[in-house]
Parts: C-alpha cells; structure tokens; sequence
C-alpha cells in the first residue's frame, strides 16, 4: 500500500525472520500458515507452482563489494568523460511510449480470441475443482512478460486488499485482514484456488473482452484521466489533507469495511489479482468515490496507467454492481452506465463533493481552540450574562427608570408595551443558551452530538447557579482580599465603578437644618438660588413621577383602592408643600434690599423661566395668585424688566437679556395669562393696586414684560365687565385704580414705544394701548390719542414703504388700537 | 435631566451636584490638549461627559517663527452642539 510499490512493512515487522528472502517477502507467520495451508489444501497441484526462493540463484549474495578497483576499466573515466545516453532507458522508453500503447491496446484485442496460446505457461497449472466459480482466468497476468518489449508496472500490491483472502481462504480472514500480505502469498494463493480448472477449461469469461469496442471508440478515456475525474473537485483533496488524514489512511478507510462485503461477489475477486498481477495501487489521491462508497472490491482505478488493462476493470465492474445506483469504484464504470445512471451518479457525485468542500470550508479553523479555550470564552461570555441579568433583576422599576428615563417615559406615552421591562432579561441567558442548545443538538447525528448536548446541559446548569448566585448577594460590589489592605470594586456597564463613596446625608432635611441660620444671607446668592432651581426640578420631576403611578380613580366599594388613593394623595400633598417650600414664594419680602427676593431671583435664571410652566400645573389656584402677586409686587425688579432697558446709545437691549425676555414671555406670560384669565375681579383690582403702589409704573411701562401684565389685568377687566361680572363697587375701585394708572402712564405714552419706528416688534405696545383706550373715558381717550398720534401717524408713513405684507402687519397693530377708541386707519387716509 | 436621584432639595453632596447647579447655564470647561470651551451646560453624567449648546471652542497651538520666538496662536470654533467625552474635561467652572 505504498505508492512506488515497495513493501511498506516496518522492519520490525519482516527482520525476525531473516534468511535470503527478497524485499517483498513479508515474514509474517500468518501468511506462512496460510501459504502452507493453502498449499496442503492443494497439494497434487503444487509441485510445479514456482516459488521466487526456489528459482533464485543467490548469484548476487557474492558480490564482493570490495572489489571496484577496476570500476574505471569497465566504465571508463566517470570523472572526465560525458556520461552520454547510453543508459537513458528512461528516455528511450519515452519515445516510444505511445508505440508501447498501441501494442498493448491491440494485444488486449487480440489477447481474449486466442487464450490458449497466450504464452502464460503458469496459467496452466492454476486448475482447481473445488472452484465453484464458472468464470475461469484466462490469463494470469504474466503473459505480457514474453513481449521482449515489456516493462512490468511497478504497482503497489493493492491486490492484497481485495477479497481473494475471502474466497477460499475465508477462516484465515480475520487473521489476515490485519496484515498486508506479500506478492509471494497472494501468488500463492491464487494458484492455489485456481488451479484445478484451469487447463483447457471453458473460457466462460471471454465475452466482455469481446465486448471492449468502448475503449477503443474513447481512446482519451483510456489513456487520460477518465470522466469521473473531470468532476473531482481540487478542493476535495485539500479538503483531505487538510484534515491531516494522509493518503494511506484514506486508503485503510476506504478499504476498512471490505474483508466481508458482498459475499455473493466473492467467487469472482481472486480473478482479479490474476489479470492485473500489477494491479492497481492504491493511489494516493483517491477519487471521490472512494470516500463515500466505500468500493466492494480490491482492484483501483490504475490512475498511474490506465492504458494498462482498463478493460478488465470495466468488465468486472460492470458484471459486479447490483445496486440500483451503481457503486463506482473505477471511473470507467461511468461509460458503462445508461445515461440516466450516469447523470444520477454524476448528480450525487457533485453532491458529495459541494458538500465535502462546505466540509473543508467549515473546517479550516478546527482545532484551533482547544475545549479548555472554548471553556474559558464560553465562562467569559456568561459572566457577562449574569452580571447584566442580575443587575437588572435586582433593580426596582425606579431605578429601571433611572436607567433608561427617556425610553420610559416614551413607552409609557405610547402606551407600554410591556409592564416590567427588565422581566424578559431575567430570562435572556435561558433562552440564549437553550437556542444554542438546539442549534447545535440540532447536526443528530453527529458523533459528538451526546457529548454537546452533555457540554449544554452542564452550562446551563452553571448558569442558573451563578443566575442564583449574583440574586443572592446582588449588592456586593466590592472584593476584599484577606490579608490585603485595600479594596478592588468593580463595576459593568450598567453600574460603573464608583470612584469616590460619599455617604448622601440620610434626608433632605439635614441638608435643610444647616442652611437654615443662613436664610437671610445666602439665599439670594447664586449658589443658592442654582440650588433652589434643582431642588425645584427635583421635586418636580418626583411630582412627575408620581402623577405617571397615579392609582386608578378608586369606585366608592372598594375600600382598597381608596386607601391606594388617598396614600397617594398624601404624597402628592407633601410633594406639593416641598415644592412651594422651594420656590422660596413665602420668603418675606425685605423692604429697600439689595438683593432680590428668593422667587425672583429664581425666575431670573432661564431654568427657572422655563419651569414655570411645570410648577403651574402641580400647585392650586391659591398658590398661582401667590406666585403672580409675587411677581406683580417684584415686576420692577423682574430682571427681564430692570434689564430691560437699552443702555443709552443702544436701541435694544443686550441679546442675552432679549432672550430672557423672549424666554420669559413664552414660558411664564401664558402661564400667569392662563390664571388671569380666569381670575376674579377683586384679585385683578388688587393686582394693579400692587403695581401702582409697589412699582415704578413709569419704569416698568417702558418694558414688553411689564406693559404685557398691565395690559394682561386691563383686559381681564374689561372681560369682566363686558360680561357683566362687575360689581358696582368693584367697577368703581377698578376705574379709581385705572385713573390713577392712566395719570401716570400719560407723559410717558410716547416712550413706552421700543426705540424708533424700525426698531421692531411694537405689537405689545398697541395692544396695550388697545387695551387702556378700551377701558378709558371718552376724555381719556381722546388724551391717549392726542398722546400717540405722532407714533400712528408714523407708523402709516413707514408702512407704506414696507412690502406689503408686512405693511399691512404693522396697520393691523396700529388699527388694534385704533379700533379699540372707535377709529380705524382708513379714516388717516 | 433624566436624574430622577433624589438629591434632597438643593443640598450638594457630591462634586458633582455642583456641576449639576450649571446645567442650563454657560459653563467654562477646559480640556487637555490646550483646548476650552465656553457653552451652555446642557446635560453631564458620572463620567464628565457633556453636552455642550452654543459652544465656542478656543484651540490654543504653539508655533514656532522664523526667529524661533514661540508663538501662542489660538483657533475658535463656534459649534451648535457638541458631546465632550469626559475623559478629556480637566475642569468645568461657572461663568456668569
């Protein structure tokens, strides 16, 4: 079984026995018995059986190695002169290679008509009765010795792994399958079984010989590698090697199940080694078919030299096979098959080879790892399982929202899909692994399939314990080593590391108890206020939080649900009386000081501005009158009024504070225009009153943010009066106050415009106007006009050199104000 | 502002609930690799990562002259938005 043809035996294996055996005698006491055996069997036949030992004249044992000296006489002068050609038999042989074809194609032709004088003089003493077999051997193989031309095939004995071990010598099989056995025992044997019907005896075989014309009408399939081998893919023997099987075990693999394949068969095989004495070897690059059929019988494919003897091959093969598809251990077989066997076959073949070369593909990093490594990444991979499964878990659904506020909020807007959004994590690394599981439980029959599935039950397992494990003592986050005098904590993802560990005081309160002494002194000042501010968001956003876990409106018999409620009302309560606590509303007001008051100094500051709105919602009506009669009473100290005012040289303020302003009016206006609009007149009368007596008018007139709450309470009282709500008495408090309002605003109502004309926006200053001309005696009226028309005038001069949709802007808001005195700009030409 | 932690109304217990009075307010941060910032706070976490609105970036580049006198040179940037990864701020100081 080795490529060249030499005995492949370990010396170990054929040294005991010494003597002056050639190199293809295989010592091994099995054969002798075999041999012996055989021969006893037949033993009338056996005297003119030649045996290698016996006609070996020993003529080379005395050599005498020694005696070169006169090498050079013989040979010449090896040193100086050109070898030449003479013995380039090699060279020789080549050139006539394709006569030597030829001659054996026509001696195969020629060879089956007239067996009897085919110069085999050995076959004649293979004649045995106890074969059963009809088909006799017609030659033994040696014929072709008798050509003066004919070099014998070096061929390895591949013979040996066919069956003629099987046939006659079926009770030394066992013994036998083990070991390669010589040429000299399969000579043996052979003759052996042969030998009684052979002289003479019918040649029953000849027909397929007859039958050859295929070989000749496809001499490329003769001579080059057959079709079976056009479909061989490359990648298939890399596949192989890759897989370090080597060639001769590929061999040992193929041949494996054959000692007692097709019994029915047996009584053919032992012709095989007779009509190919060098018969096939097993060659190192095996067809594809020898791997996944495993061949029936001995004989290969004669890859090295097909234009041997291709046509016993064929006969045989095509004799042999009794499957429906055709097992094709010789490519040759294909020509003999129908076209439809063939393309079955064919199909099936490139079948097995994409699937062997998915094999290979897959296959390039085995081995790579070793199942420790694996072991380790797979340790890796569900630690991480458990830490982010086990954080979870042991998070309640606050910090669940903590975690991930935004998507919470989102989910519960659109309605939560899911009510516990850490639940299906619980279960991740289950499902995970028991996917896997199945994944890879799912290739059944694989060799290793038990001990995989054995590997995922076992790291399930492993997981539920460490999944328990990290339950059970969740909160450790900090590894102490005994004997060690620091700490290692360490942290995921989802919880870092913590680099410093400050105790938070254990309420709010003892941060409270502290700051009280210094009320008076630090509450105004930046630090404090940016404090007030985020204790403000927090308490709102706990409001916030609240309001989402709002229990169900309880029914009047369910006695559970109304204790749910009112424990909830509770906290909204407390939260609400933390959250007026932080807006400083109730600080009292310190005359004449020069620092502003907790709650203004709180709106100063755009957060501030911008959490009104949110505040608004969470307190009563109570505390909203609280908060404007605040700001009313602050409205000249407002900074989005004392700032307002444009440095002089400057037509507008600062962009900073133009921004608050812009800030203040979008975020606090509609909120305080919301209360006002809805609040009762002595509230309104009170209102004002603050500001004609607590404020600089004049001053705060001259601002948006300051005409816009004027002008919020004079239309407020004018609603109220149109509506008929007025008291008599309140009406005329009201009016006492507007007057006094009136008077005061009157030489400034020129000024109140926002620098000249092309200033900008000057929308609030006519509202306001509008709003005072509406509430305003027919006298007063005629005050504001006379106060005004410069402004108005100018106004529908400027227009007109405006595009015309912003002229026709600019009309409007002077109209709003000319319509509330009962005049209209069309009247101004 | 997703910081739902209760803090206790405005007491500071941590450095970083100093930084959490700037929110919403024009910061300074200074970073390494010579650069500055100067923008609104809008968002910190634990990490010192910030985003940062209406920021002007000052890039301060050393550069030699002929006379091999060094020269500071400085490079601003105005950016809308930007995201500071915390591992680059060296401080963070109010700026009113």
């Amino acid at each position: 079984m080795s490529f060249f043809g030499f005995d492949t035996a370990l010396p170990r294996d054929r040294a005991s026995q010494g003597g002056n055996r050639g190199i293809f005698d295989t010592p091994d006491p099995f054969a002798e018995v075999a041999r012996a055996k055989a021969q006893a069997h037949h033993a009338g036949d056996d005297d003119d059986v030649l045996d290698f030992e016996d006609t070996y004249d020993g003529l080379g044992d005395r050599l005498n190695d020694d005696q070169d000296a006169f090498n050079e006489d013989t040979f010449g002068d090896v040193e100086t002169g050109p070898v030449g050609k003479d013995f380039d038999f090699f060279g020789k042989t080549a050139q006539v290679a394709d006569v030597i074809g030829e001659e054996q194609v026509r001696y195969n032709l020629k060879a089956p008509r007239d067996p009897v004088t085919a110069p085999a003089s050995e076959t004649k003493t293979t004649t045995g009765a106890s074969s059963t077999v009809l088909q006799q051997p017609k030659r033994t193989g040696y014929e072709k010795y008798n050509e003066p031309g004919y070099i014998p095939d070096l061929q390895a004995k591949s013979s040996v792994w066919g069956l003629p071990k099987k046939s006659e010598l079926a009770p030394l099989a066992l013994s036998q399958a083990r070991k390669m056995m010589s040429l000299e025992e399969v000579e043996a044997q052979l003759r052996g079984q042969g030998a009684a019907p052979m002289p003479g005896g019918p040649q029953m075989a000849l027909p397929p010989h007859v039958s050859e014309p295929p070989h000749l009408q496809r001499p490329p399939h003769v001579h080059g590698l057959p079709e079976g081998f056009q479909q061989l893919p490359p990648e298939f023997l890399q596949a192989q090697f890759a897989r370090g099987v080597p060639p001769q075990m590929l061999h040992s693999q193929t041949m494996g199940p054959e000692p007692f394949p097709h019994p029915a068969h047996a009584p053919n095989l032992p012709l095989h080694p007779l009509q190919t004495p060098n018969s096939p070897a097993p060659h190192p690059v095996p067809p594809p078919q020898h791997q996944a059929v495993p061949p029936p019988r001995g004989p290969h494919p004669q890859q090295q030299h097909p234009q041997q003897q291709p046509q016993q091959h064929v006969q045989q093969h095509s004799r042999g096979p009794s499957a429906q598809l055709p097992l094709i251990t010789n490519p040759q077989q294909l020509m003999n098959l129908t076209e439809e066997q063939r393309v079955a076959y064919l199909l099936e073949d490139a079948k097995r080879a994409k699937r062997n070369h998915k094999i290979f593909l897959l296959s390039k990093g085995n081995g790579l790892m070793t199942p420790q490594d694996k072991n380790f990444i797979t340790r890796i991979q569900l630690q991480q399982l458990v830490a982010a499964a086990g954080n979870v878990a042991d998070n309640d659904s606050e910090a669940v929202l903590a975690e991930d506020f935004y998507y919470q909020v989102y989910s519960q807007i659109r309605g939560a899909p899911r009510q516990h959004p850490h639940q299906p994590l619980g279960h991740f690394a289950q499902t995970y692994l028991l996917q896997t599981g199945n994944r890879i439980g799912g290739h059944g029959s694989r060799k290793h399939n038990q001990s995989a599935d054995n590997h995922m039950q076992r790291m399930q397992q492993q997981v539920q314990r460490a999944v328990e494990a990290a339950k059970a003592k969740p909160k450790n986050k900090q590894l102490i080593i005994e004997g060690s005098l620091g700490k290692i904590s360490f942290g995921n993802a989802k919880a870092p590391k913590p680099s410093l560990n400050i105790k938070r005081p254990e309420s709010s309160e003892g941060g409270k108890a502290t700051k009280k002494p210094h009320t008076d002194l630090s509450l105004s000042d930046h630090k404090s206020i940016l404090s007030n501010i985020e204790g403000v968001y927090n308490t709102l956003m706990e409001l916030e939080d609240l309001e989402r876990t709002m229990p169900p409106p309880p029914s009047e018999d369910d006695s559970e649900a109304i204790q749910k409620h009112l424990e909830w009302r509770q906290k909204v309560r407390a939260l609400n009386q933390k959250l007026w606590q932080g807006l400083k509303v109730m600080e009292p007001i310190v005359p004449n000081s020069t620092t502003p008051h907790p709650f203004i100094a709180f709106l100063s500051y755009p957060k501030g501005k911008k959490a009104i709105p949110r505040i608004f919602r969470h307190i009563d009506q109570e505390q909203r009158v609280t908060i404007l009669t605040m700001i009313v009473v602050h409205l000249d100290t407002l900074d989005v009024v004392r700032r307002a005012h444009p440095v002089p040289g400057e037509t507008q303020p600062a962009l900073p504070v133009r921004e608050a302003i812009d800030l203040f009016s979008q975020a606090v206006m509609p909120s305080l225009l919301g209360y006002v609009s809805e609040a009762p007149f002595n509230i309104i009368i009170g209102l004002l009153g603050l500001v004609i007596a607590q404020t600089h008018v004049q001053f705060v007139a001259r601002t948006r943010i300051g005409l816009g709450i004027l002008t919020m309470l004079l239309s407020r009282a004018e609603i109220v009066k149109e509506a008929g709500q007025a008291s008599e008495r309140d009406w005329q408090q009201w009016v006492e106050k507007f007057n006094v309002l009136f008077d005061t605003l009157e030489p400034i109502f020129s000024d109140i415009f926002p620098g000249s004309i092309n200033t900008g926006d000057d929308m609030y200053v006519w509202q306001f106007l509008a709003a005072t001309g509406i509430g305003a005696s027919p006298e007063q009226q005629q005050r504001l006009v006379i106060a005004v028309k410069d402004r108005v005038m100018e106004t529908v001069t400027h227009s007109k050199t405006l595009p015309a949709d912003m002229a026709s802007q600019r009309l409007g808001n002077v109209n709003l104000f000319m319509r509330a005195i009962g005049l209209d700009v069309e009247l101004l030409g | 502002m997703a910081d739902t932690e209760d803090v206790g109304s405005s007491s500071v217990s941590e450095p970083l609930d100093l930084v959490r009075l700037s929110l919403d307010e024009i910061v300074f941060v200074k970073l390494r690799g010579d650069r500055e910032l100067k923008g609104r706070l809008h968002a910190y976490d634990s990490h010192c990562n910030l985003v940062l609105g209406d920021v002007e970036e000052t890039i301060y580049v050393v550069e030699d002259d002929e006379n091999d006198q060094e020269i500071i040179r400085t490079i601003k940037k105005q950016e809308e938005m930007l995201f500071v990864r915390g591992d680059s701020v060296v401080l963070i100081s109010p700026q009113a």
